[in-house]
């Protein structure tokens, strides 16, 4: 064998190999993207359905006229609402009654706080201690004292502390937060810090999270800021975890503890500027938005005159093409247009917008110009390996420096194709859980298109189909391999693809299925009105709940057919519905729909 | 980035352009060394596309997929990648010379749109070529100096950065994690089942 020929072959091997390395790189990359889309899609959607939800309460409040029963039951829906005044509060919450046993071995606050009680206080965190009751109660009310001061819009000034760090979404991934102060350092006089709302929900560490931020604030108050993100809401953490949480790890207190924090996240501020040039806010803006206004604005009533101003500020997102439209996906606030950020910006003579509110794959991204610029501080948010944190550092020169990280939930490494696969499979799941749900009107769907009535479709009818249902707008066609299995000659027999579905078939079908669909929604409702949250709801309340759901469905649902579905899930001890076990009948269905190999990834468990 | 149900309309698709030369080559200071003379830019506009209706509706919906605009069109430095998560297997060489060799520049911010790039997919499915798995083999089989069915990770490595259009260090690691036993040595058949079954 001559040099010649073996230099020639090492080469054409090494094409070969890269050759095929760079197919592989692009074809998971284009899973990975999909993988995304559908997150994201399912994410948002259900941020659509507690939007809803809100307008649901709303045109109750507006319009509803209950007979006697049904008025008691929107009266306890609404009684969050009542407007106590502050002393009352201050003596509700009071903590002095509250013992600290020898037992305990968590830290030790003192107030006011101190540098020490604060570092000790994120040691224990990172240890996985609770901080006791008292002290929690006690860190709350300094702090609700101290946010009631606070203006709507935090303004400050690099001249006192050199850098400013600007944190995004961080959503109860403690390791995360653990991650960034070991990278850049605590906050601290030399050290300042805006965390851009959404500390909670979805991640496991959301009360120590906010432990730890407000323990901060308290501390050095003109040092670090904190902005409400649409997760600060007592509605939205009925549904995401956050509640959930907190019931779980303070079984005791857990009641008072979200009302003072329901009454904390309303005092909030709204939004922090930065040399009078940077607008920091965790959401968006709209064609609307004027900072003039919503300074003036009551930030802490539920219905104050800039709701809607306020609403925008919190749920919109930006979008490539000019113009404001309303924001149909997550059902509340907008998407704005490059124009609208040119004409907020220059209303206001600022040059450059940051906000977070959307994960982003590198944790950070720019748009409109680099004019608006998100950033987001939750890694692996979707799942393990699915994106990267970041943070933002901002010096005198307002030029935005980036550090990006990703926390490691375990010490395995995961192959680029594993970490994608897993993903993957997770999304992919929540998919089917989807499909499953709107089983009835996708067979209407392909019904329609199967106009010779031979049971069998083709592809391109049952991806326009599925998106026409679904209005999740994902790449259908791309997903097809993973959800179709079985077709001929590009046809589908779509009865069969439907009954592959879920694995059990439930006898009163229909009823069952609308119930799994709004299974969210009804969690919602029902931890609303087990206002005590004892986790118990008469058979009564249950029964005037699924009549007010369903009305605002435009169903028709009769009382037999709640009793049968009461008996059949079998539910019955002393007239009162544990809320866990209806929510568990669920999760059994799940359970059976998902493919094999738990871990379980999803976010509000634990 | 928004999702695009809500938007407007995409505009109507403009016909595909001719994908021209790159602006004429520099006077070179001395004669260039002798390959092949360079064919002339490959004329788009007199591809035949043989695509299936349905076909194009998987590639259109791929194609959107990797538009990070929103304005229906990727730059050509992510046509490669499209063509292969398309299934296809083109080399970046191969790529560049269907957009007509452009400047580093140009490949990042120049944009192309669906129509544009069917006649560019078309000639790349026009000139396949496909592996099998016999052919990656025998490609890794060049490695295996001890004929025992087995390659040295490390000098792999050395080949894949240095050779042909180089990877960089991290892309074979990628490539390479977990593949290599405690000697540093890969199976490369095994590989090969593995990386194939993508």
């Amino acid at each position: 064998m001559g040099c010649g020929a073996t230099k020639s072959n090492e080469l054409q091997a090494a094409l070969l190999i890269q050759r095929w390395y760079r197919q592989y790189v692009a074809r998971l990359e284009m899973r990975r993207r999909c993988t995304w889309h559908i997150f994201q899609s399912i994410e948002y959607a259900g941020e659509q359905d507690q939007i809803k939800l809100y307008n649901f309460f709303g045109y109750l409040m507006d319009h509803f006229t209950p007979a006697n029963s049904e008025r008691n039951l929107i009266s306890h829906i609404f009684r969050e609402n009542e407007i106590c005044r502050d002393i009352e509060w201050e003596r509700y919450f009071c903590y002095k009654n509250i013992e600290v046993p020898e037992l305990y071995s968590g830290p030790h606050l003192s107030f006011p706080l101190t540098v020490s009680n604060v570092a000790d206080l994120v040691e224990a965190f990172k240890n996985k201690q609770q901080l006791h009751t008292r002290y929690v109660l006690q860190l709350l009310l300094e702090s609700w004292k101290l946010l009631r001061m606070l203006p709507n819009i935090n303004q400050v000034s690099t001249c006192q502390t050199k850098e400013i760090t600007i944190c995004g979404d961080l959503h109860g991934h403690l390791e995360d937060l653990l991650l960034v102060f070991y990278k850049n350092g605590m906050p601290s006089v030399e050290k300042s810090y805006v965390f851009n709302g959404d500390f909670v929900d979805r991640g496991k560490d959301s009360i120590e999270i906010l432990l730890i931020l407000f323990a901060f604030m308290l501390l050095y108050p003109n040092n670090v800021h904190l902005n409400r993100g649409n997760h600060e809401d007592y509605i939205v953490n009925l549904r995401y975890g956050f509640t959930k949480e907190v019931l779980g790890k303070y079984r005791l207190h857990g009641k008072k503890i979200l009302k003072l924090l329901q009454k904390i996240f309303s005092w909030l501020p709204l939004a922090t500027v930065i040399d009078q040039k940077v607008l920091i806010l965790h959401g968006g803006i709209s064609d609307t938005t004027d900072l003039n206004i919503i300074a003036q604005a009551d930030r802490h009533k539920v219905k104050s005159t800039s709701f809607l101003l306020i609403v925008d500020m919190l749920w919109s997102d930006p979008m490539p093409q000019d113009g404001c439209i309303p924001n149909e996906v997550r059902g509340g606030g907008c998407y704005w247009g490059p124009d609208v950020t040119e004409k907020v910006l220059r209303r206001h003579n600022l040059q450059l917008l940051i906000r977070s509110h959307e994960c982003k794959q590198e944790g950070y991204e720019f748009c409109h110009n680099r004019k608006v610029l998100t950033i987001f501080s939750a890694s692996n948010y979707y799942e393990v390996g699915s994106n990267r944190g970041a943070y933002i550092r901002l010096g005198p020169d307002l030029v935005p420096h980036f550090i990006q990280y990703q926390a490691n939930r375990s010490t395995r490494e995961l192959t680029l194709r594993q970490s994608v696969g897993e993903t993957e499979r997770s999304a992919l799941r929540a998919l089917r859980e989807q499909l499953f749900a709107h089983k009835s009107d996708l067979l209407y769907a392909f019904q329609d298109y199967d106009t010779d009535n031979t049971g069998w479709i083709s592809l391109k009818h049952w991806a326009t189909a599925v998106e026409a249902v679904l209005r999740l707008g994902l790449p259908w066609r791309v997903l097809r391999s993973q959800l179709v299995t079985t077709t001929q000659d590009g046809m589908l027999d779509y009865q069969g693809w439907l009954r592959e579905l879920p694995i059990t078939e439930p006898k009163t079908e229909s009823l069952l299925e609308t119930m799994y669909k709004q299974r969210s929604n009804l969690e919602t409702i029902f931890r609303i009105i087990d206002s005590d949250h004892s986790g118990l709801i008469s058979f009564e309340e249950f029964r005037q709940t699924w009549k007010l759901l369903s009305s605002h469905l435009k169903m028709e649902i009769s009382d037999e057919a709640i009793l049968d579905m009461a008996v059949s899930i079998d539910f019955n001890k002393d007239g009162s519905i544990d809320i866990n076990e209806f929510m568990e009948a669920f999760r059994l269905v799940d359970r059976t729909m998902n493919l094999p190999s738990e871990p379980n990834h999803t976010k509000t468990d634990e | 980035m928004a999702p695009k149900k809500d938007v407007k309309k995409p505009e109507p698709a403009k016909p595909a352009a001719p994908a021209k030369p790159a602006a004429a080559p520099a006077p070179a200071p001395a004669p260039e060394p002798a390959p092949a003379p360079k064919a002339p830019a490959v004329d788009l506009s007199a591809v035949k596309l043989e695509f299936t209706p349905d076909q194009l509706d998987d590639y259109k919906e791929a194609f959107g997929l990797f538009d990070r605009v929103g304005d229906n069109k990727v730059a050509y430095n992510q046509v490669a990648d499209i063509m292969r998560a398309l299934g296809q297997n083109p080399t970046n060489k191969d790529v560049a010379k269907i957009l007509g060799n452009p400047t580093p520049e140009a490949m990042a911010n120049t944009r192309v749109d669906f129509e544009g790039f069917l006649p560019m997919l078309q000639t790349v499915v026009n000139n396949p070529q496909k592996g099998t798995y016999e052919d990656y083999v025998e490609g890794l089989r060049v490695f295996d100096k001890e004929g025992n069915g087995t390659v040295m990770g490390a000098e792999l490595r050395i080949v894949l950065c240095t050779l042909g259009e180089k990877m960089s260090e991290a892309e074979v690691d990628a490539l390479m994690q977990g593949q290599e036993d405690e000697n540093g040595c890969i199976n490369y058949e095994a590989f090969v089942k593995h990386i194939m079954s993508v």
